[in-house]
């Protein structure tokens, strides 16, 4: 491939959309793979209980709270 | 640049269209993302369901397996939709 294609914008677009996309996902994996150790602890069924699904959700949110906060207390101590 | 090189469609010069180029990218990336997903769900599974290893695999590791795995699937799913509506309200 001619080198100069990496100036293409459309490559570029395409460069930027998976970089974003790549950040997701890696999010996702990351709290996934944490939540999933917290939450279910028994052998998996063949449905998630009420308490397992909403222990996932609540995993999730309480992530984002505490980033937040971790945010503020960062900039707090400047 | 060799991965996405060995397998260029049929056209005698080695010189790639950017078209191709991208359409390449897009199937590495998938595949990569499906490599690690799968290691992922098999790490978590052994940890779950293999927990004392036999002689060979047994009917409810079997079992367990399966159910492990769509259980990952839809954990995915969870955390993916719970962190898309929080930064929806921010």
């Amino acid at each position: 491939m001619d080198p100069s294609a990496l100036n293409n914008p459309q490559l570029q677009q395409l460069i930027n959309q998976e970089k974003e996309r790549a950040m997701a996902n890696e999010m996702i994996a990351k709290l996934t793979s944490a939540c999933w150790d917290k939450c279910i602890t028994g052998t998996p069924g063949s449905k998630f209980s009420s308490s397992e699904s909403s222990c996932l959700s609540n995993c999730a949110h309480r992530y984002m709270d505490m980033s937040m906060m971790i945010v503020k207390r960062f900039q707090s101590m400047q | 640049m060799d991965a996405f090189s060995s397998s260029s469609s049929s056209s005698s010069s080695s010189q790639m269209s950017t078209e191709d180029f991208m359409d390449q990218l897009k199937v590495q990336l998938a595949q990569a993302y499906a490599e690690e997903f799968m290691e992922t769900v098999r790490g978590k599974c052994f940890d779950k369901c293999i927990t004392k290893p036999g002689s060979s695999l047994s009917g409810g590791e079997g079992s367990c397996i399966s159910r492990c795995v769509d259980r990952y699937v839809e954990a995915t799913g969870i955390i993916s939709k719970s962190l898309f509506s929080a930064s929806m309200k921010n």
